[in-house]
């Protein structure tokens, strides 16, 4: 699976994956709940090329994700992954009708060209370097579309190449769309509940559900959330200035290792306090969330 | 030897003309005439490989067929044979090993109005890509795959592949490979090809009406090409396959008659046919996809229309 990733990548063909989680390794329980994947998800496919990361935390943000991820794999020409598990999978939720019919959003192909486009091109450049790292997109059996999509390194227009200076052009041509997507798409993590709690509980994906139940049956402002549905490219100053800042924070993950823990970490240097980590193959509930936060404070 | 140098094209600035390459058994006509539209760099591959043959075969089956490099999809796989890529100009995706196939059936699908045409070797396509091989035949997808059949991964500098015969000592199997070798023709016939045929890169007028014939044929098309590596498989050469190929004809063949074909897959040794083994029609695989009816998928309109949506499934 993950060699048509690294594909993707360096032929710079947009994709959307949807990544339904299950506890692993291996088979595991593949009709139980887990969030064990997100660091194989950011490093799926060998190879250094950008991807963007997506984790929508309910039935809402999977909806309006989704518009927005086939709008991202067309402007950045490279993988975007949706990442959910079986609890939003599985799960049933209802959302008023309206908040879906009435998001408009409209379809954004990026720099697909059109044939008005490609009659206007002398010589048309598949892999064409340029400031955003993103080249104008042909699609084949269009008049003056000719080009070749190359999973080898290549020139340019398409061809193999081993030249050093070429390859790094298209090195740091790919790496550069990370950097675009940093100043035009990145957003920050959105803060749910009282701003000044003294305790900041940080999740992803499926895990705000459990968090903001918790907040509720709580009734108190202990605690706030930091929850996280857009994972990766990070901007990592932003994120250091906002994390360092936290009073007091308790790490909620569905696995065993801290995932989304070690990606902050390994972008900000930020250490956490405290971790709620479950992977029993049951999603954390909100009586645990409650009792953790009664224990540490 | 410097096959490893010579394993990958350097990048030039201007891609100089076709050579031109005679065939043995009856001239074509002037090579720089037909090629020019299809021809890219000039080839990295040894002197005296097969792979000529075939290069100069498929340029020339397609400008006969007048076909546009701008409206073809021409997918490649991995090795000598993949390497095709720089040396045959028209639209293509150069695909990851073993892995041609499953993208000329997206790439078919996406756009059925483009002549898909798939050239790969025999470790890549027999290989890794077996599962997808079986698979598309059971499909018939409209796409033609053409193999660059010489028993050894060349690229790689000599390994076994697939289709060497029991007992071939390769730099992998100094002893001789253990197991038998897999039949292409009994595979795409029994999986449900519609065209199989087989050719000889050392016969280039009769390569060439073979992949003519494969290109129109609507439906899955493999062409199993014999194809000499006078590097690495000094076993299988031109001499080799002189003393043992022989045409199907009208005369001495009928290709819509499976029992013939199976017959014919079983001539692997002693004697080996070249020509169009099997081939009848069935319906290709988008002919049983409606919403392809009016127009190609990639010129379709997306769906805006929610309210459908959400009274169909909500």
């Amino acid at each position: 699976m993950v060699e048509s990733v690294s594909l993707a990548g360096i032929t710079e063909t947009p994709i959307v994956i949807v990544m339904g989680q299950r506890p692993g390794p291996a088979t595991g329980m593949p009709t139980w709940t887990e969030q064990g994947d997100l660091l194989f998800i950011l490093h799926s496919g060998h190879g250094e090329f950008p991807k963007i990361l997506l984790a929508p935390g309910d039935m809402e943000e999977v909806y309006k994700l989704t518009l927005e991820a086939f709008n991202l794999a067309d402007k950045y020409q490279t993988p975007v992954f949706i990442i959910v598990d079986k609890y939003i999978q599985e799960g049933h939720q209802s959302v008023d009708k309206s908040k879906i019919s009435e998001f408009k959003y409209p379809v954004d192909r990026g720099k697909l060209l059109s044939q008005e486009d490609l009659l206007k091109i002398s010589a048309y450049k598949r892999y064409l370097d340029s400031p955003d790292g993103i080249s104008p997109r042909a699609i084949p059996g269009m008049e003056n579309s000719l080009h070749q999509a190359n999973s080898y390194e290549h020139l340019e227009d398409g061809h193999t190449t081993e030249d050093a200076g070429e390859r790094s052009k298209q090195v740091e041509k790919r790496n550069r769309k990370a950097a675009t997507y940093l100043k035009q798409d990145f957003q920050m993590p959105r803060i749910y509940g009282d701003d000044n709690a003294p305790l900041t509980l940080i999740s992803w994906g499926s895990m705000k559900a459990p968090v903001l139940q918790a907040m509720k049956e709580s009734a108190s402002h202990k605690f706030n959330l930091l929850h996280f549905n857009r994972l990766w490219p990070l901007d990592r100053e932003k994120l250091k200035l906002l994390l360092s800042g936290l009073k007091k924070t308790l790490l909620v993950e569905n696995n065993s290792q801290g995932q989304l823990g070690q990606l902050l970490t390994m972008a900000t240097g930020v250490e956490f306090d405290e971790k709620l980590l479950k992977f029993t193959g049951r999603p954390i509930y909100p009586e645990e969330i409650i009792a953790k936060v009664n224990s540490i404070t | 030897m410097d096959n490893l140098k010579q394993a990958l094209p350097k990048a030039q600035k201007n891609p100089p003309p076709a050579p031109v390459v005679s065939s043995s058994s009856g001239s074509l006509p002037s090579a720089s005439k037909l090629h020019a539209a299809f021809s890219g760099y000039f080839p990295t591959w040894c002197p005296g490989c097969g792979n000529f043959g075939i290069w100069t075969a498929i340029k020339s089956a397609f400008s006969k067929m007048k076909l546009n490099p701008d409206k073809m999809a021409v997918v490649f796989g991995i090795g000598c044979s993949g390497n095709m890529n720089d040396f045959l100009w028209a639209n293509s995706f150069h695909a990851l090993h073993g892995r041609a196939i499953p993208n000329a059936v997206g790439i078919k699908i996406a756009n059925h109005s483009l002549p898909v045409i798939v050239i790969v070797g025999d470790g890549d396509c027999y290989g890794e890509g077996g599962n997808h091989f079986l698979h598309a035949a059971r499909g018939n997808h409209d796409i033609t795959v053409i193999v660059h059949d010489n028993r050894v991964y060349g690229l790689t500098t000599g390994q076994v592949a697939p289709t060497a015969y029991k007992g071939f000592k390769s730099r992998s199997t100094p002893n001789g490979i253990i197991e038998v070798p897999v039949n292409p023709i009994a595979l795409a016939v029994s999986q449900g090809a519609t065209f199989v045929g087989q050719g000889f890169s050392g016969d280039m007028a009769h390569l060439t009406q073979l992949l003519e014939s494969a290109v129109k044929h609507r439906g899955f098309s493999v062409v199993n090409v014999f194809q000499p590596c006078v590097t690495f498989n000094h076993v299988n050469s031109y001499s080799w396959y002189r003393e043992r190929v022989y045409k199907l004809a009208p005369e001495n063949h009928n290709p819509e008659d499976i029992n013939r074909a199976w017959e014919k897959s079983l001539e692997v040794e002693e004697k080996i046919p070249l020509g169009i083994i099997y081939q009848v029609e069935r319906p290709v695989y988008t002919d049983s996809l409606p919403q392809l009816a009016e127009k190609p998928l990639v010129f379709s309109e997306p769906v805006t229309d929610l309210e459908m949506l959400i009274n169909e499934f909500v």
